[in-house]
C-alpha cells in the first residue's frame, strides 16, 4: 500500500480497483497552511499509515504532523475511516515546527514574511515592509493604507467610503438620522484624509456616480444632469458640500432663502420658474422612487435652477411691488389696479400667487394684473433676468416637455396652489395651455420677452387697459374672452405685438375692437377663454366672498367697489370704508 | 498535545459600516448590503482575525470594532490551542501574510473561512464571503475596484506571529 500511494497517486484513484490488496483506495487532500497535496491512502488504514504518507510528501518527521479532521485531532492509533475520511475529502495538516519557540522545520521562517504590526514584539519589521501598513506606521507602500489603518478611522474609511459617494441632498437626512444615532462616525469618516481625498477627486467621484446604472438613465432623460456632472466647478462645489454637513445645511438654508428672494419677485418669472419644480418634483420623485434617491438631479436641479436664480436673485433684489399693497404698487400701475393680492389676501405675491394673477380680476384681462404688470416691468429693468431663465438649458427643455405634454403641464397649473381654488381659472388655463406652451416655444415670442423695449410697450398695453378699466367697465366685459387668455401668453407675446394702438383712445367700438384684437392676438389667436362674458359679480366672486366674510355685507357697495378698484380687496375695503363710517 | 476537551468555535461576525451599509448601500451602489461584515474566529478564549497587518489576535469582542454584528456558532474543535498556534503561524508566513491582503479577495472573511474550516470543518456563512462579489457585481463596485484593492482594514490587536 505504500508503494502504491506513494508511487503514483494519479493512478489508483478509483476507489473500485482492488489494486491493492487492502481495500480501496482514497485520495484525500492534505492542506497545511501552506499548501496542499493529494494523498491516495487506502480505505481502511490507519492514523500511522496516513502519517507516513506524509511525512514522506511533506518531509517532515511523523510525530511533527497534527492531523485535523471536522475539529478533530487524528490520534495515531484512530483509522481514517473512523473519522469519516473518504475520498475527496480535506484533512488539515499542521507541521509542529517544535514544541516550544519557532525552529527547525521549513515552516518556521525566521524571516517571516508576515507583516508584523510595528507594535508586536517580535520579529523584525519584516522582510516585507510592504505590508500594507502597520499601525505604527511603516511606510504604506500604495496610495492611502495608513490612513485606514489608523485606528477606528480605517474601518470608517471603508464605510466612509460609501459616504463620499454621491448622496447629497436625498442623503442628507438619512445622514442626519446616522449622525444621531452615532454621532461620532460622521466627522471620523469625514475627517478621514481618505475620504477627504477621494471626495476632493472630482473624477473619481464623476466616475463613480456615472457608473450608477441608474444614473447614466437619469442622465439620458435629462442632459443637464451630465452637464452638471461634468462641470468640474461645480462637483467640487458638491462634494466640499458632501464633506462638510454643516456646509451642507448652509446651502440648503441659502437655497431656501434665494427661494424666499424668488418669491418676492412678481408673477411670470416665478410662475415659470415655480412650473418648472413642479414638474421637477415629479420628476425627481419618480426618479427617486426608481433607485431610492437620485442626489445629484435633485442636487442638480435644485442647485442650477436654485442657483441661477438665486444668484441673479440676491445680486439684484426685486422691489417687493405686493409689499405694502397701496404704497408701492400705485406706483407701477394706474390707479386701482393695485397689487390685488390675490383671493389668499396676502401682500406677499408668494407661490401662492406666482403669477400674480388674482382670480376675480381674471376676467379684467388678466394681463392686466398687476403682477403681471410688474414683472413686465422688472423684466424690462431687468433683461439680464429674463434672458438667464429662459437661456438656462433645463429651461428649454422643459418647455418643450411641458408642450409636448400638454397633460403634464395642465397638471402642473392644477397643482399650483394658486389655481387650486379656482376651477374657472383652471379651465381658461387648461383651454390655454397649449398655446401658452407653443408661445415659450417660440422663439420670437422668448426673444420678445428679453426685449426690454418689446416689454414696455407690453407693459404699456397693460397700463392702458386699467385705465379703461376703471373709467369704463362696461368695457371689460367684453374684453373678458380676449383677456383671459391672454394672461398665460403673458410674456409669449408674439412680434406683431399691436404696440402701436394700446393706449390709444379711441371710440368705444373701435377701441374694443383693437382691444380685442390685441389680446386675441396676445394669445396667439388662442381664441375666445372659456371664460366667456362673466358678470363683474362672477368675476369677483372671490373678492366678494372675501369681503363678506369681513363684514362687509353689503354686497352691492362690494360689487361696485371691486369693479372700481378693478378687483383689489384692499383698495376695494378703502373705499367702502371711505364711503361708510364704520 | 493535550487535548482538554472540544473547545467551542465561534464566528464573530461585525459590520464595519456600523448600519450605514443596510442603509445607504442601495443608494450607492444599487443594491442592499445588509452590511460590510468583517468576522474573526473565537476559539480557546481568543479572537483572531486577518488585517492589513497580517494575522492578528485580541481578547474577544477586543477590536475597536467592539461587540460583533453577530455570533454564528461553528461548533467544537480538539485542535488546542498549541496547535492553533502553529497553524496560525504557518498561515501567516505564507497565505495570510500581511501584504496577501486584499479588500476584496483575500480578506478577513477569507481567513475565518479557512480557520474555520480546519477547526471544525464547516464553512462561514455565505452572505460573508459573498459581499465581496457582490459589491463588485455592482458598476458602482467595479468603478471602486481599484480603490479598494488599496485598501485594508485592519481592526488592530496583536499580531500572531512572534507574539508568544
Amino acid at each position: 500500500m505504500a508503494e502504491q500511494g506513494a508511487a503514483d497517486p494519479g493512478n489508483n484513484n478509483n476507489n473500485n480497483k482492488p489494486e491493492d490488496s487492502e481495500g480501496t483506495i482514497i485520495k484525500v487532500t492534505v492542506k497545511t497552511p501552506k499548501d496542499k497535496e493529494e494523498i491516495a491512502i487506502a480505505e481502511d488504514a490507519s492514523v500511522t499509515q496516513f502519517k507516513e504518507e506524509i511525512s514522506k510528501r511533506f518531509k517532515a518527521k511523523q510525530d511533527q504532523l497534527v492531523l485535523i479532521f471536522a475539529g478533530k485531532i487524528l490520534k495515531d492509533g484512530d483509522s481514517l475511516s473512523q473519522h469519516g475520511i473518504k475520498d475527496g475529502l480535506t484533512v488539515h495538516l499542521v507541521i509542529k515546527t517544535a514544541h516550544k519557540a519557532a525552529d527547525g522545520a521549513s515552516t518556521s521562517a525566521s524571516s517571516s514574511t508576515s507583516t508584523q504590526a510595528g507594535s508586536s514584539s517580535t520579529s523584525s519589521p519584516a522582510a516585507n515592509p510592504t505590508s500594507t501598513s502597520a499601525p505604527s506606521g511603516s511606510a504604506p507602500p500604495s496610495t492611502q493604507t495608513p490612513n485606514l489603518l489608523t485606528g477606528f478611522g480605517d474601518l470608517a474609511g471603508l464605510a466612509g467610503l460609501g459616504m463620499g459617494s454621491a448622496n447629497f441632498m436625498e442623503l442628507q437626512q438619512q445622514m442626519q438620522r446616522q449622525l444621531m444615532s452615532n454621532p461620532e462616525m460622521l466627522s471620523q469618516i469625514m475627517e478621514n484624509p481618505l475620504v477627504q481625498n477621494m471626495m476632493s477627486n472630482p473624477d473619481l467621484m464623476r466616475q463613480m456616480i456615472v457608473a450608477n446604472p441608474q444614473m447614466q438613465q437619469l442622465m439620458e432623460r435629462n442632459p443637464e444632469i451630465s452637464h452638471m456632472l461634468n462641470n468640474p466647478e461645480l462637483m467640487r462645489q458638491t462634494m466640499e458640500l458632501a464633506r462638510n454637513p454643516a456646509m451642507m445645511q448652509e446651502m440648503m438654508r441659502n437655497q431656501d432663502r434665494a427661494l424666499s428672494n424668488l418669491e418676492s419677485i412678481p408673477g411670470g418669472y416665478n410662475a415659470l420658474r415655480r412650473m418648472y419644480t413642479d414638474i421637477q418634483e415629479p420628476m425627481f420623485s419618480a426618479a427617486r422612487e426608481q433607485f431610492g434617491s437620485n442626489p445629484f438631479s435633485a442636487l442638480g436641479g435644485n442647485s442650477e435652477s436654485g442657483a441661477q436664480p438665486s444668484r441673479t436673485e440676491n445680486r439684484e433684489p426685486l422691489p417687493n411691488p405686493w409689499g405694502p399693497p397701496n404704497s408701492s404698487t400705485s406706483s407701477e400701475s394706474g390707479t386701482g389696479t393695485t397689487g390685488s393680492t390675490s383671493t389668499t389676501g396676502s401682500t406677499n405675491p408668494s407661490v401662492s400667487n406666482p403669477l400674480g394673477i388674482n382670480p376675480g380680476s381674471l376676467g379684467n384681462g388678466m394681463f392686466n394684473s398687476p403682477g403681471m404688470q410688474s414683472l413686465l416691468q422688472q423684466i424690462s429693468e431687468n433683461p439680464q433676468l429674463m434672458q438667464n431663465m429662459l437661456s438656462a438649458p433645463y429651461m428649454r427643455s422643459m418647455m418643450q416637455s411641458l408642450a409636448q405634454n400638454p397633460e403634464l403641464a395642465s397638471q402642473v397649473m392644477m397643482n399650483n396652489p394658486l389655481f387650486a381654488g379656482n376651477p374657472q381659472l383652471q379651465e381658461q388655463f387648461r383651454a390655454q395651455l397649449p398655446v401658452f406652451l407653443q408661445q415659450m416655444q417660440n422663439p420670437e415670442a422668448l426673444s420678445v420677452m428679453t426685449n426690454p423695449r418689446a416689454m414696455q410697450a407690453l407693459m404699456q398695453i397693460q397700463q392702458g387697459l386699467q385705465t379703461l378699466q376703471t373709467e369704463a367697465p362696461g368695457l371689460m366685459p367684453s374684453l373678458v374672452p380676449g383677456g383671459a387668455p391672454a394672461v398665460p401668453t403673458g410674456g409669449g407675446v408674439p412680434p406683431e405685438n399691436p404696440a402701436s394702438s394700446p393706449s390709444s383712445t379711441g371710440t368705444n367700438a373701435a377701441q374694443q375692437q383693437l382691444m380685442q384684437q390685441m389680446l386675441q392676438m396676445f394669445a396667439g389667436g388662442g381664441g375666445g377663454g372659456s371664460a366667456t362674458t362673466q358678470t363683474p359679480e362672477m368675476r369677483f366672486q372671490t373678492q366678494l366672498d372675501q369681503l363678506s366674510a369681513m363684514g362687509f355685507i353689503n354686497r352691492e357697495a362690494n360689487l361696485q367697489a371691486l369693479i372700481a378698484t378693478g378687483g383689489d380687496i384692499n383698495a376695494a375695503i378703502e373705499r367702502l370704508l371711505g364711503s361708510q363710517p364704520s | 498535545m493535550d487535548q482538554s476537551g472540544p473547545y467551542p468555535v465561534k464566528l464573530y461576525i461585525y459590520d464595519v459600516s456600523r448600519g450605514m451599509a443596510r442603509a445607504l448601500s442601495f443608494q450607492m451602489i444599487g443594491k442592499h448590503l445588509e452590511g460590510i461584515w468583517h468576522t474573526a474566529i473565537v476559539v480557546h478564549g481568543k479572537e483572531y482575525f486577518f488585517g492589513g497587518a497580517g494575522i492578528g489576535s485580541c481578547p474577544p469582542a477586543g477590536t475597536v470594532l467592539g461587540e460583533p454584528d453577530s455570533i454564528v456558532d461553528l461548533g467544537s474543535t480538539e485542535v488546542n490551542e498549541e496547535i492553533l498556534r502553529e497553524y496560525l503561524k504557518s498561515l501567516s508566513e505564507s497565505t495570510f501574510s500581511g501584504d496577501k491582503y486584499n479588500l476584496l479577495e483575500h480578506n478577513c472573511n477569507s481567513f475565518s473561512s479557512d480557520v474555520a474550516h480546519f477547526l471544525t470543518d464547516k464553512k462561514i456563512p455565505s452572505y460573508i464571503t459573498e459581499l465581496p462579489s457582490d459589491v463588485l457585481s455592482t458598476p458602482f463596485g467595479q468603478a471602486l475596484r481599484p480603490f479598494l484593492d488599496s485598501m485594508s482594514i485592519s481592526p488592530g490587536g496583536n499580531s500572531v506571529t512572534g507574539h508568544r
